[in-house]
Formats: C-alpha cells, structure tokens, sequence
C-alpha cells in the first residue's frame, strides 16, 4: 500500500492505525472466505458423502441382485447336474446375470473416467454403415424378446466414412435404444432414425457433417419433473411399473457427459404413459479422397421385388443416382410375369433386387423360380432385415447370390451390385457378392457322363478353382493316391460309374493311409432322390449331397464354405 | 411307355390293394398275424423293387438330362400322366420329378413349347402336394403354394404373345395356368378374386375366341366361374369389396343354373355342392341369416345317401359338415340346440368311414377327411376327437394306428419304471403336479403316457397317402412335408378340449434334447412344462420307427437291439440321459421290448376286430 505524508509523525501514526485497521479488515474478509470456503467444503463434502452413500446403497443392492442370481442358480445347477437341461437352464440365466453385472461395473469406471477427467476419445476411420449394422445386432433381439416392433429408417447420408470414436459412438446409440427397449412395455414400438446434416459454418463446411439420431417409443414416459434430473448420476424414473427393470441410472448421465465431450447435443420430450423420444447430434469430420468406384452397368435395367413401400423407394432413389433404370413390382407373381416377358423380348434386367417382404410369398420362394427360370448366370440380390448368418444356408440353395443387410446403406448396394454385374470383376465374383480368386484350389470331379463332366467343369471354372477330372471312381481313388498330400482341396462324386461307384470309390479313398484320406471333403452328385441315397452317400464316407442336374449356385455354395474354411 | 413304367405302375396299384385290404375278414386272430407279416414282407419287396426300377432306369435318364434321346423323355410324359392324371393320384411325388427334370431340360434347350407344357403339369403336381396340407396356417404352406403359383404364373405370362404362339395346346395351357393362378389359399381375399376376375375377362375376350376357335372356351369359363366361388369363404374375414361380392354372386349364379339344368336332364335334384354355394353366397350378401344357412346346410347334409360312395355322397358326409363346424366354431352361440344334429353328424361319418369299400379310399376322400378333421368340434356327448382320430386312423391308416398305441403302450411301461424311482419326475406337469396320492400320481402320469403315444402322431392323417399308397421310399420333399404332422397334429389336438394336454406330445416328439437338430422349430423344449413326457414319447416313437414305422419309406430298417444301442450313443444330444440311463438296465430293456411285442399283438387284436 503506498502513502502520502504531510506531518511525518502524525502522519506515521495515522498511517500505521490505517495500515492496522487495513490488515484487521483483511483478516477479517480473509477469514470470512475461509469460512465460506469451508462451509462449502463441508457441504460439499457432506454432499459427497451423501451421494456416495446413496451410491455404494445403490450398488450394493444393484449388485447383490444378480449375485444372488448367480450363486444361486449355480446351486441349482450343482444339484441337478446330471439333467443337462435343468443345468443348461442355470447357466442361461448365470449368463444373463453376470453380462448385468459386467455392464454395472463397467457403467461405474466409465463413469469414475469421466468425473476424473480421464476419459478420452478415439480419433479414427470408421464405417457408419458397419456401425449401425453391429449396433442393430445388439438392441434388435433385445426388442425381439420383448415381442417389440423395431423400426429403424435411414435418411439423406451424405457421408458413410467418418472419424471419430467408433466405440463411444456405439455405446451412446445402445444405452438410449436400450432404455427404450427396457422402459417400453411387451409389444411397445421403437422407432429410430438416423440422418446427417451438413455443417452451416462455410469453413467447415466440406469436412464436417452432423450425424443426427432420434429414438422414439410410446412406453411409460418421464414426469417433467424427472427431465430436470435425467442427465443426474444414479437418477431413474420412480415408477411402480419399472421396479423390477434392472440399472444403476448411470447410463444417460454417461451418455450426456459422452456426447459433450464429441461436442453433440442431446434434447429429450417426453410423456409419462405415452413414451419419449431421445434427439441426438453429433458432428462428425468426414473421410475424403476415398470414396470406392464401383462399376454399376448405368442405364440398365434392375427389377426390383419389394412390397414394402418405403424399402422400395429408398434403392430406387440410390441406384437412379447412378442412372439405373428401375421396374417395381410388389408381389412375386407380377415379378414372374415381366421376367418372361423381358425374357421372351430379350431385354433381361442385369439384376433381381429381392426385398424383405413380398405381397404375396416368402421372398426366398420368389428365388428359387427366378434362378430356374433366368438360369444359372443371372444375378439375384437379397436386401433384408434378417440374420444372413442364420439364413445364408437357405438364400444360397434358393438361388440367392449376394447379401445386402437393412438397414440399407448405399455403398453396400453398390458394391454388392457391382460385384455381381460388373464386367472386369465379374468371372472372380464369389456366390456371397466378395470378389475371391480360387485360383489356388485344386478340385477333383468325378464324373463319368462326358457332358455332364464338361459341363460341371465349366461351372466351376468360372471361379478360378483349378479343375482335374476321372471317369470313374477307380480312376478317382488313383488319382487321390498317386497326389501328394493336401494336393486336392474338394472332390465331387458322381455315384452311378461304371468300373467302381461313387459310394465305392468314397469308402476306398476313406480308407487310404494319409492323413487327408479322412479330411478330404467329398461331395455326392446324384440325381438320386430318395432320403436313403443321402444317407448311404454319409454312410460311404461323403460329406453332403448335392442333386442333379448341377446347380452352379449350390457348387459355388459348397465352394464358398469349404474353401474359405 | 417303357416295361419299366409299367411294372412300376403296377406295383403302385398292388400296393395301394395291399393298403386296403381288409385282410381279418374270416380267419382266425393267428391266421390275420400271418397275413399281416406276408403282406409287411410284400409290401417291403414292392418298395424295394420299385426303387431299383427308378434307381436303375429313371435316375440314370435323369443323370443324363441334357443329351437324352426325344423319345425317352416323350416316354416320361406319358408314365407322369398315370401317376397323376389330374385328379387321380398314385404318386404325386414322382410326378413332381419328372415334371421338373422335363422343365429343365426343356429351359436348356430354350424349347418355349415344353417350357409352358412342362409348367403347367408341374404346377398341377404342385397343386396335389398343397392339398395334403389343408388345414394348417398360411404360414407353413406358404412356400409350397407360391411355388406351385409362380409355376402357373410363368406359363400364363406367354398370354402376351397368344398371336406367335400358334399351337392350339401351347395356348391351351397358357389360358389354363392363367386360370390356375388364382389356386390355392391367399393372404387376402381381393388378391383371389382380382385373379379370378382378370382371368373371366380374358376368357370371355371374343379375340382370344375367335383365333383359337378349337379350345373348349365354354368348360374353360365355367371352370373359372366353379374358381371364383371358391372364394365364399374369404367373406368371413371381411376382406372383400362391393365388387367382389358382385363378382361371386355372378359366378355362383351361372354355376348353379348349370348344374340345375345338368340335374334336371338327368332327372336327378341339385348336387349338394352347387347348392350349397348358392346358398352360402346369399347369406354373406344378407339375404338370410346364419341360423337359415346352418338350417339349410343340414337339410342338404340330410340329403347325402349314407350308402352311396361317390364323391357327392362323400362331399355331403364328410366334407359339408366339417364347414357346419367351421361356422359353429367361429359363432359358438349357433351351437344352442344343435349339439344332437352334430352329434349325429359326427356319428354318421364315423360309420360311413367304417363302411368305406376296400379298394376305393383315394386322395378325394383323404381331402374330405382332412378337412373334417381340422374342424373337428367336441360337445358333450359327441364324440372326443381322440376317439374320431382312432377310428379314422382304423379304417384308412391303419400302420399310423399300431404305431400310436406301440408308442402309448412302450411309454406307459417307461414311465412306470420312472415313477418307481422318482416319483417327482413328471411334477413340472401341472395336473399330475396336483395330485397328492402318490398311487393316484402313478396311475394318472401311466395313463397320461398311454394317451399321449396314441395320439402323438394324429398329425399324420393330413399325409395319409404318403404313410400308406407309396410304392417305394420317399424323396427329401415329401421326407421335409411330412415333418409338418408335429404341426398339424398339435394344432387339432390344443384346439379340443379332451386332448389339450396331449399337443406338446405332437408338437415336440422329434425335437432333440440338447435342441440342436429336430423339428419343429417353435417347439421350445425348456419352455414346455410337458417336456419330459415329450422326451418319453420321442424316444419311444424313435426306437418303433426305427424298427418298424418308417423303414419303408425312410430306409431304415433296425432291430430292437440295434435300435437301444443307437438310443443310447445320442444320450445326451437327441435324447434325455435321464432316459437312456434306463436304457442301461437289462431288465428294463429286457421288458420294454417284451411290451413293444405285446403293444403291436394288441393294435393288431383291435383293427382284428374291426375288421370282423
């Protein structure tokens, strides 16, 4: 403090006294702030304590739940342990609870991550198609087990690759469709969206777009009280109907503290008993100077067989983009229909496009006729909703060649279709839509009918695979003896040969020393029908059966699975 | 026709006299045993000949499809056309084949004419299959349909170029396979009917007449017309328009004044179906109420001669009282003061189905029986539906009903040892669960498995000529729609109050314990408090079949011996190891194949009897 003397010692009193008074008054705010500063503390301490009690009482019971769960179906299980079904029963459930456990813990340190400052984010390349794609495997048999109807609808996405964090991504998506799966009743409806907009900042305009999310159910609602608090750690909706839904109201608390850390925004409305709906957006910096060229044969014409309108119009409005002619039909007799005619008139689409639904039939019968009535060459795409997993086997056999899964992203179309009807890729392309060469594979075809043999050669040849026949099954088993080891990949047997049979010739090679006598994957061809013959073909040592006359798709099938393994 | 066909045919008429031989009639109960063994072996070389004649002379041809000679595929057309001429079938499957096999070829060699031939048989071959599954939900014949439609539709699609097609049977299939499209059950009235409606339209164009003057265009119509009333019965499910509606009346209208004029010339009254329609298709249009309907119904099933076998008899006995059923079970409250006509109803077909003549059961009758059975309504002095399934199965299927009551018998002996061990065993089942006498408990869950292997497989009787009038093994087609009888036999049984508990029976006996493999896929094991009956009743079913049930068509053939051995290595996978531990117990062994003798002498002591 400076001063301002005009009396020295009177002056140096009165200094020193406002000096004192100055350094009392100090104090006295210094301590005064102490004060307040402790109190605060201590309340915040306190509150601390609070919620910290509040959340090892929350835990534990959150916790003790599907430990008990655990312990006690293990017990269960124990004492029942001969009867497998009692024993597979507890394990089910032992599964069902420890995946709750392990999500509660892992809300908790996501959670303890954040508060800390120590949760970071990932900066990489990622597919929004991949993403939505695996996304949609986890909440899907969610809904399913509660006989809820899913609906998820894509709009205008202007960029399919993005950089960002993929994982974080993925675990916001889940938690607010999850919560509309837990908080919508048996039955209930879930409606989600995604779409992006473009950036309105000029600057950024190129790079940056917005990826915006909604998530809509008529389940049972929050009060508007309860909206104030939903973003509030260990917040969730006090209502009698959720007591027995399993959380530990950390999940939107993670979700909000997520998304402000990717610079998004989350908006909620919401009616208690009529459902909520969850607004999402998020900027993401697009991918570019990457973007795949696929070979699409513009201005032809692709027939699309899908009664669902909406599904319809959104690969009509993506392969118009790339000037291909679309013919509509919603049920498969009106598809049969202009397939003769295009047929008779000799303007043959390059494509079927089979959608999810049909008006009149299972989309997988609708297949099977066109591949017989098209032949073996023409390209048939499945575009659906379903478990391709599951279904590969009976898309395959039913003529399908290429797979695209819903929700529908336009690049998967492309390439999917490209993969099939375009010309330089086209003698490589797999039956299941991926380009691989089988150029290093070595088949043996048995086959005693020479036209038959040609025939069968030829199919199999467009894939590259190297092809060595015999003309009966003593030749066959020569042929497989006098071969080094591992030197054939695959056989097809014909069964009726003179000299020696299929079923001969399989047991011969069978019983060869060499180690790939036993693993050698044999295939009956016959036009044999009965259940029997596909039984005997077993018993001779044959790994399946495939019917004649040859079916390219089935052999490619084989092919496909046995070779990739 | 090549010697083979026609030995192959023969057979197939053997077989089907051998089906239906009534072989107890004036011999003794030992002498019978001794028909049944030397008709079993007869049978067994029938099916084993007729396969080495298809494995010797058709599969080969069929191997070598695309470089036959003209006039051994010309050959086929005629052998198919005797297995299945349109209405007549004696192997429906077979004929599928060979369609098939003579449509390939005829695509590879781009020969337009065949292509639509070939289509339209092969839709007609697809059509017999889809009759078998009357009575079960869209949902599992769905695929068989379609694929018997888009055969039709294919072939009508050559309409378009009617006037390049100048062959007068070319374009006598197309017309027809465009008819054909409107076939079968749809998911929606109005899709039927707009078939239907669009094909009368082409029918009656005087263009496509006059270029083709030589087709018989009258019975074309009129069959469109017979087509179109058909769908009466969609109006139930008020999915029909003003026009529609229209449409059926018009139909229903023409169809009837034919067969008045039809009946009159040949002085005889109205046939009961043509009678019927009219009057179904005037209460939906309001002109009287179901009250009159029913009434009128009964009065045209009192009409039907009892002692009479032709169709028309066999429609008013059996086939017009399954719809009186159907509208009683929808409006239950029609069924006041109509329980003793039912009653009788229900009586009357049971002795007309005993009455049937030896020789004469053919797929008409199996489609009548079929739809009677699926509509099936118990009251409280009719007859139980498990009681009308036993009867059935005695008089048409009678290797259905030996294996039900071997299967019921070998179980009931099963869970008597089970019982006797752990008395708890069957106490997921709530009404044994409830019973608190421990002998009461015995006797009940005894009684429970008995039942339950009787009617496990009642199912069957939608493909009562695949189990009795094939001459030779099945092919995976007809192997994969005879998978359907857990469906249908669970469905008919939860629909009866009486046999309710016996459905999961049906519906799960070839699941597979760790649910791996088995059909069908909506039995869910641990959800079903009847598992453990049903793992019971599996495993004895699979040791019978594998001894005697389907080694005709299935190609297995396996003694007792073999069978427990085989039981016992899918310990675990296909079956319960809580069953096959007792399977490890000689004595239990020892008596259970005691009791699957003693099982089979007594189904064979019933039809004995009568038969008598």
């Amino acid at each position: 403090m400076e001063c301002i003397s005009h009396n020295d010692n009177e002056e140096k009193k009165e200094c020193s006294t406002v000096e004192r008074e100055g350094k009392e008054q100090e104090e006295i705010l210094q301590l005064r702030q102490q004060n307040l500063e402790l109190k605060a503390a201590l309340e915040a301490s306190e509150a601390e304590n609070r919620a910290k009690t509040s959340f090892l009482s929350s835990m534990s019971h959150d916790i003790r739940t599907p430990m008990n769960a655990i312990m006690g179906m293990t017990s269960i299980g124990l004492s029942h342990i001969d009867e497998k079904s009692r024993v597979l029963d507890c394990l089910q459930k032992i599964k069902t609870a420890s995946t709750h456990l392990m999500s509660l813990v892992n809300d908790v340190l996501d959670m303890s991550r954040i508060s800390s400052g120590r949760m970071t984010l990932n900066e990489e390349e990622f597919s929004l198609a991949d993403l939505i794609h695996d996304m949609t495997i986890i909440v899907r048999p969610q809904a399913a087990q509660k006989h809820q109807e899913f609906q998820m609808e894509i709009g205008q996405i202007y960029e399919e690759k993005l950089i960002g964090d993929p994982l974080h991504l993925r675990q916001i998506l889940v938690n607010i469709i999850g919560n509309a799966v837990k908080y919508t009743q048996e039955k209930g409806l879930i409606q989600v969206s995604f779409s992006q907009h473009r950036e309105k900042d000029p600057a950024k305009r190129d790079r940056q777009v917005w990826l915006d999310f909604c998530c809509k159910d008529n389940g049972i609602g929050m009060s508007e009280e309860f909206l104030k608090r939903i973003f509030i750690p260990f917040e969730r909706v006090n209502n009698e109907k959720i007591s027995r839904i399993e959380g530990t109201g950390l999940g939107m608390s993670i979700v909000k503290n997520l998304l402000d850390l990717m610079n998004g925004t989350i908006t909620v409305e919401s009616e208690e008993g009529r459902g909520s709906c969850f607004y999402v957006s998020i900027p993401f910096v697009a991918v570019t100077g990457d973007e795949e060229i696929y070979h699409l044969p513009e201005g032809q014409t692709v027939l699309l067989a899908e009664s669902v309108d909406s599904r319809a119009e959104q690969i009509d409005a993506y392969l118009r983009e790339r000037s291909l002619d679309i013919v509509h039909c919603k049920n498969g007799m009106d598809a049969v229909t202009w397939l003769t005619e295009a047929q008779y008139e000799n303007r043959m689409p390059c494509a079927l496009i089979l959608g999810q639904e049909l008006a009149d039939m299972p989309a997988l019968g609708l297949a099977s006729h066109v591949r017989e009535l098209a032949g073996k060459e023409f390209p048939i795409l499945w575009v659906a909703e379903v478990d391709w997993a599951q279904m590969e086997y009976r898309a395959v056999r039913s003529g399908v060649d290429a797979f695209v899964p819903c929700p529908l992203f336009k690049t998967r179309l492309f390439s999917a279709l490209s993969g099939l009807t375009g010309k330089e890729i086209k003698d490589k392309k797999d039956p299941v839509g991926n380009i691989t060469d089988y150029g290093k594979y070595r088949i043996l075809l048995v086959e005693d009918n020479e036209l038959n043999r040609e025939i069968a050669v030829e199919l199999l040849s467009v894939t590259g695979v190297q092809v060595e026949t015999a003309e009966n099954g003593q030749q066959a088993v020569e042929a497989f003896e006098n071969s080094e080891e591992g030197y054939y990949h695959l056989i097809f047997m014909d069964i009726q040969m003179p000299v020696m049979n299929g079923y001969e010739a399989a047991k011969r090679i069978r019983q060869l020393e060499r180690a790939d006598a036993k693993t050698i994957w044999m295939v009956a061809m016959t036009a044999n029908a009965f259940v029997e013959d596909i039984r005997l073909a077993r018993a001779a040592g044959m790994n399946e059966h495939c019917s004649k006359p040859v079916d390219m798709e089935r052999m490619h099938e084989i092919l496909r699975r046995r070779l990739r393994e | 026709m090549q010697p083979y066909q026609e030995e192959y045919i023969q057979n197939l008429k053997e077989m089907i006299t051998l089906a239906e031989r009534k072989m107890a009639a004036g011999c003794s109960f030992e002498e019978y045993q001794e028909r049944l063994s030397e008709e079993r072996q007869k049978k067994k070389e029938i099916a084993e000949r007729n396969r080495n004649l298809l494995r010797e002379n058709l599969f080969p041809l069929f191997d070598n499809l695309f470089d036959a000679k003209e006039e051994e595929m010309s050959g086929l057309e005629e052998f198919a056309k005797l297995l299945l001429d349109g209405k007549n079938e004696l192997d429906g499957g077979l004929f599928c084949q060979i369609h098939q096999a003579l449509l390939s070829r005829a695509r590879l060699l781009k020969n337009q004419r065949d292509v639509i031939r070939e289509l339209y048989w092969l839709g007609i071959g697809r059509f017999h299959m889809c009759n078998k599954m009357v009575g079960l939900d869209l949902a599992y014949t769905e695929s068989y349909m379609s694929q018997m439609r888009l055969c039709f539709a294919e072939a009508a699609a050559y309409l378009k170029y009617y006037d390049e097609i100048e062959d007068t049977q070319t374009r006598g299939y197309i017309l027809r396979s465009r008819a054909n499209t409107a076939l079968g059950h749809f998911k929606s009235a109005s899709a039927k009917i707009r078939l239907t409606r669009q094909t009368l339209r082409i029918m009656n164009d005087k263009d496509y007449q006059e270029k083709e003057p030589n087709l018989p265009w009258d019975r074309y119509i009129f069959m469109t017309h017979q087509q179109m009333t058909s769908s009466i019965s969609y109006n139930r499910e008020n999915d029909m328009t003003s026009q529609d509606v229209a449409d059926i009346m018009e139909s229903a209208h023409i169809v009837y004044q034919r067969r008045i004029q039809e009946a009159l010339s040949r002085k005889e009254t109205l046939p009961i179906k043509s009678a019927f329609i009219c009057d179904a298709i005037e209460y939906y249009c309001g002109l009287y109420s179901l009250d009159e309907l029913l009434a009128k119904m009964e009065l045209l099933m009192d009409q039907a001669d009892t002692s009479d076998f032709s169709v028309e008899s066999m429609y008013g006995i059996l086939s017009l009282p399954a719809f009186y059923c159907q509208y009683l079970r929808e409006y239950p409250e029609q069924l006041n003061g109509r329980q003793e006509y039912l009653e009788k109803l229900y009586e009357r077909a049971v002795a007309y189905m005993e009455a049937f003549p030896e020789g004469e059961a053919n797929e008409q009758i199996f489609l009548f029986l079929r739809q009677l059975s699926s509509t099936f309504l118990e009251t409280e002095n009719s007859i139980s539906y498990g009681e009308f399934q036993q009867k059935l199965l005695l008089c048409f299927a009678p290797d259905i009903f030996v294996h039900g009551h071997v299967v019921g018998r070998t179980a009931a002996a099963l869970c008597e040892v089970i019982m006797d061990e752990e008395p708890t065993f069957f106490d997921d089942i709530e009404h044994i669960c409830q019973i608190q006498d421990a002998q009461e408990k015995r006797q009940k869950v005894i009684a429970y498995a008995m039942e339950c292997g009787v009617f496990h497989d009642v199912g069957k009787v939608n493909f009562m000529s695949l189990f009795s009038h094939t001459g030779r093994q099945w092919f995976e087609e007809e192997y994969e729609m005879v998978h359907l009888h857990t469906v249908v036999g669970s469905s008919r049984l939860s629909a009866c109050k009486s046999t309710q508990h016996y459905a999961d029976a049906a519906l799960g006996h070839h699941s597979w314990y760790d649910g791996s493999h088995g059909y069908p896929e909506n039995y869910r094991r641990l959800e079903s408090p009847y598992r453990q009956m049903v793992d019971v009743i599996g495993l004895v079913d699979w040791i019978d079949n594998r001894m005697n049930a389907t080694w005709l068509y299935g190609g297995t053939e396996r003694t007792y011996e073999e069978a427990v051995r085989d039981a016992i290595a899918l310990e675990g996978k296909r079956f319960s190891p809580l069953l096959t531990a007792r399977l490890r117990d000689k004595k239990v062994v020892e008596m259970l194949r005691d009791v699957f003798a003693e099982g089979r002498k007594e189904a064979y002591w019933t039809l004995y009897r009568e038969q008598q």
